[in-house]
């Protein structure tokens, strides 16, 4: 025992207890981890390893009324890249640029960003996402999305509206129906390696995706067509800047045709912003003439003029500091209100108007709902400017009857005709007449909201009127075979954009009912700054195109017969032919025009 | 002879005297069964964990989910050879081959440095046999605790000053070389052994206390004199606040704490730590499997893992109390130094108490060199128990 010097016994337990105080400070410092912090590591660790994925709900299908697809969305990928995983990124742009079909240094300058997350390329095929992937380039992927196509190509570009590049509408119907359209995405929670790749684990918890429902126009995927093509050709043919054509159903507000020109492709939304432009509803503009109907609508509702009263209609006439003219001189005369719309004469509808009063045309006005939206549920719809009856000037009795002094969208007039085609009822114009829900079942919305702004007695007499333009005045060129027409011309100077007053500029409208002894359809056509300037030789001609092409399709049997004696107006007969003898006293001559000067705020 | 076992009996306490009547002289009958009933636990333990850890990854990488734990059992096998091997002859052979194994090393540790070492990650620390490549720096804890024992063991008397500056020379040598490696970890293992043998060989407790306060200070000089390359020392200090680089340097405390800590009591059950396998953290199977322990069996498996090392360096400090010189008392004294330590900042580096150093866990982690030198340790001490008597 006492063969070791110095006993190495106390030294042993020594470091015994050194060793155990070690291994107890371990086992302290794990309880610490994994009791009392362990909930803080545990989060800790989820918040890094779990990532939530976006799983795209697929957007709902844009049909016409007849179930035809406008807008759909298809199944497409998006090509990223983590620009840190990428080992040769101008290798990896070579290999890449021919199958995305882009620029190969662009990808290279992506792929060099110091960044972890960059798109390569969006809203790709399927098959391109494929075969970029079966390269296997280190640090390139893909991911699910949709890609929003349009089959139709322009057709009715400007209504149906746009998609952005993530799948949200940004434009025309695509914007107004997002809560329909849209859906609920759903999530998808990965587990993420370091890097923050996707592991297949089989830990994964999903919620699908609810895809949106789809919405059903009131438009007409053939009407349509044939509307844009009479209208490019219209526009086109009378070197006019742009156009809109418009048709409804008079009786429940669908608008079955929405034409604007220049065309625009929602598949190539980027390309053209001012196209995108549906100016049907968002654009105003001073109607001219074919506001004449709301003056005559006012007269014979208030029981104060008959369409067969005689008016004295001078040259010109006075009123407050201005002189009003008619569109070409001639000798004071005696005309009944039949022939005084038949000819768009000023004069004759100023003396009409002064009889009607202020009070009772703003009245009328404001019944046919001039001056505020329609309602159709398009985004961005123009209310139109109309002034107060307190705000009227001195001349705006003599302008507004005219349709000067006030400036009104497209489809409010197609509206205004539409309540004189129906009986004196306004109806709601309408775009989407159904949606269709997840099982396919399509439900109809509510018919349109309609009110009375004047009695049938009164609608048929107007009708009757607008007859009379059709076959004895100013729109003959509207004429069509088989079925009796009735409408009127409009050529409204535009006021100019710089200074009070008017330019020289012009818009031409012709606004129309067909079949006009049942009526079934209106028909606007408006066309900006045509540089042949009158509406009776631009606007009336599409009109009649894209009249008959409704009619045809909606399978309306002629009912009037197909050659009308002319002769038997004999009252039109002095009034110039359509051809030579534009109406419209608002936009005369060049000399004579430039005194009628309506002082009415400009738009 | 019997007389002498009664009173080591007496002395610590719970020797079991009739096993020892019939055969004194048979070392066979003095093994101690618990050290290496804890060992060969220890070592099931790691390949278990080893298994857990790498077979997730190695299967997504293409490669047979078995291979670490098949080369592991392989390494286990090879390891238990050579603890009977060295448990055959005396330890007391030791004192004549030492030395000569203590040169040889010498070389092989100058030949690490040259080109016919093989470097990984920045350093050279290999030799490489073909299909199994050799780390020296492990066998050099091995030889530099026995040529320290023998050292302190010619005299009897306290370690005189001369006899201690010897020591440091014998660890000094190969320290350097193993600086230049570099492989930190061996170094402070050596370290740990030349202090705790200083301790149990019964240098002053002044002497002591001045080597523990000249330690401190040279490590807090050496972090800032820049002998350490800069990730040497940002990764020593790391531990201290992991926060402060959460992307680098305290990046692997920080998602070891988050492994451990997520382990919670029970753990998630093998194979299916979700910080393990989704690699998270790098070399799991080796310095870092403590984390899998963690992770996987919560802690209760990492309780059971200390409660075995514990018992081990349990029998350890027993086998040096009952040695029957004072060179066998040194041995196992050394021994139990380089586990403890080795265990100690190893598992302190996954929680947070000690700084991240290429340390392997003694039985547990991955790889050949640390198994079969940890199971020659274990001959080592088996040997000097079964020859107490002798």
């Amino acid at each position: 025992m006492a063969r070791r010097g110095p006993r190495p016994t106390v030294r042993l337990v020594a470091l015994f207890g050194a060793t155990v105080l070690a291994l107890s400070v371990v086992a302290g410092r794990l309880v610490q981890l994994q009791v009392v912090e362990a909930s803080s590591f545990q989060s800790l660790g989820a918040k890094q390893r779990l990532r939530s994925l976006a799983l795209p709900a697929r957007r709902g299908t844009i049909f016409d009324r007849g179930m035809r697809p406008l807008a759909l969305s298809v199944d497409a990928r998006a090509v990223y890249a983590d620009p840190k995983m990428v080992e040769d990124p101008e290798g990896t742009a070579g290999k890449l640029a021919p199958i995305l079909g882009l620029d190969g240094g662009e990808i290279a300058d992506k792929l060099r960003r110091d960044t972890r997350f960059v798109y390569l390329a969006r809203r790709v095929d399927i098959g391109v996402a494929s075969r970029a992937l079966a390269l296997r380039l280190p640090g390139v992927g893909a991911l699910d999305e949709t890609n929003r196509v349009y089959p139709a190509g322009r057709l009715a570009g400007q209504v149906l509206g746009f998609v952005g590049v993530d799948g949200v509408g940004l434009g025309g119907l695509e914007f107004a129906y997002e809560d329909v359209l849209r859906g609920v995405p759903g999530s998808e929670v990965v587990e993420q390696d370091p890097h923050g790749r996707p592991i297949p684990f089989g830990r994964n918890s999903a919620r699908l995706p609810v895809p949106g429902r789809g919405v059903v126009l009131t438009i007409d995927q053939d009407l349509q067509f044939a509307a844009e093509q009479a209208l490019g050709d219209a526009v086109v043919r009378n070197g006019a800047r742009s156009g809109v054509a418009v048709v409804m159903d008079v009786h429940s507000g669908d608008v079955l045709s929405m034409a604007n020109w220049p065309p625009f492709d929602p598949n190539e939304f980027q390309n053209a912003p001012d196209a995108a432009r549906n100016r049907a509803v968002t654009d105003v503009y001073e109607p001219g003439s074919v506001n004449k109907v709301i003056t005559a609508a006012a007269a014979i509702e208030g029981g104060l003029v008959r369409p067969s009263d005689r008016f004295p209609v001078p040259d010109h006439l006075r009123i407050a500091d201005k002189t009003f003219h008619d569109f070409a001189p001639h000798p004071a005369d005696v005309l009944t209100y039949g022939e005084i719309l038949a000819r768009s004469s000023n004069i004759g509808t100023i003396t009409v108007a002064l009889k009607v009063g202020p009070r009772r045309l703003q009245a009328m006005l404001e019944r046919f709902g001039l001056g505020e939206r329609t309602g159709v549920g398009f985004p961005g719809e123009a209310e139109g400017i109309m002034l107060s009856l307190r705000n009227w000037y001195p001349t705006s009795i003599g302008t507004i009857p005219i349709g000067q002094g006030i400036a009104v969208t497209p489809l409010q007039v197609a509206s205004v005709y539409a309540t004189i085609a129906n009986d004196g009822a306004w109806v709601r114009p309408r775009l989407v007449r159904a949606t269709v829900e997840r099982d396919g079942r399509v439900l109809p919305l509510d018919p349109s909201e309609r009110r009375r702004v004047v009695s049938a007695a009164t609608a048929a007499e107007v009708r009757a009127m607008l007859v009379g333009v059709v076959e004895r005045g100013t729109g003959r060129l509207a004429r069509l075979p088989g079925y009796l027409v009735g409408g009127k011309t409009g050529t409204a100077r535009k006021p100019r954009l710089d200074a009070r007053g008017y330019s020289r500029e012009i818009v031409t409208t012709f606004a129309g009912i067909v079949p006009a002894d049942r009526p079934r359809f209106v028909v606007l056509v408006s066309l900006d700054n045509p540089a042949v300037r009158f509406a009776a030789l631009t606007a009336a001609p599409a009109f009649r195109r894209i009249a008959q092409q409704a009619l045809s399709r909606f399978g309306v049997p002629p009912t009037y017969p197909a050659v009308v004696p002319i002769a038997q107006s004999t009252a039109a007969s002095r009034s110039a032919v359509a051809g030579s003898r534009p109406e419209d006293g608002a936009c005369a001559g060049p000399g004579r025009c430039r005194r009628v000067r309506p002082r009415a705020r400009t738009p | 002879m019997i007389e002498g076992a009664a009173g080591r009996v007496h002395r610590i306490g719970r020797e079991r005297v009739g096993a020892r009547r019939a055969g004194v002289a048979s070392p066979i009958r003095h093994l101690d069964p618990a050290l290496l009933l804890t060992a060969c636990a220890l070592t099931a333990f790691g390949a278990l964990m080893v298994y857990s850890a790498s077979a997730e990854r190695l299967r997504a990488d293409g490669l047979h989910p078995e291979m670490f734990l098949d080369r592991q059992l392989a390494f286990a096998v090879a390891g238990v050879v050579c603890m009977v091997l060295v448990a055959t002859f005396s330890y007391r052979r030791l004192k004549a081959w030492g030395p000569v194994a203590y040169a040889a090393l010498m070389v092989v540790l100058l030949a690490v440095l040259t080109p016919i070492g093989s470097s990984a990650a920045g350093a050279q620390r290999w030799v490489s046999f073909g299909f199994f490549q050799f780390q020296p720096s492990e066998l050099t804890k091995l030889t530099v605790i026995v040529v320290l024992a023998i050292v302190l063991s010619e005299r009897r008397a306290e370690p005189s000053l001369a006899e201690v500056g010897r020591c440091f020379l014998l660890v000094g040598a190969p320290a350097a070389l193993i600086y230049l490696q570099p492989d930190l970890g061996t170094l402070l293992v050596l370290v740990a052994v030349l202090f705790g043998l200083l301790l149990v060989s019964g240098a002053r407790a002044r002497l002591l206390l001045v080597l523990l306060l000249a330690g401190a200070l040279s490590f807090w000089g050496i972090l800032h004199v820049g002998l350490l390359r800069d990730y040497q020392v940002a990764r020593l200090t790391a531990f201290l606040d992991p926060s402060r680089d959460l992307q680098r340097t305290g990046y692997n405390l920080r998602q070891a704490e988050i492994a451990i800590g997520s382990g919670r009591i029970t753990g998630k059950g093998l194979f299916r730590g979700s910080q393990t396998n989704l690699r998270y953290l790098p070399e799991v199977h080796t310095d870092f499997i403590f984390t899998a322990v963690g992770e996987e069996l919560g802690l209760v498996g990492s309780g059971l893992l200390l409660g075995l090392f514990a018992l081990l360096l349990w029998r350890g400090i027993r086998i040096a109390m009952m040695s029957k010189d004072l060179f066998g008392t040194l041995l196992a004294a050394g021994i139990v130094s380089m586990l403890a330590f080795q265990v100690f900042v190893n598992v302190g580096m996954t929680i947070g108490l000690s700084p991240i150093t290429g340390i392997p866990l003694p039985f547990v982690s991955y790889g050949g060199s640390s198994l079969i030198t940890t199971f020659l340790a274990t001959g080592i001490l088996l040997n000097v128990h079964m020859r107490r008597g002798v």
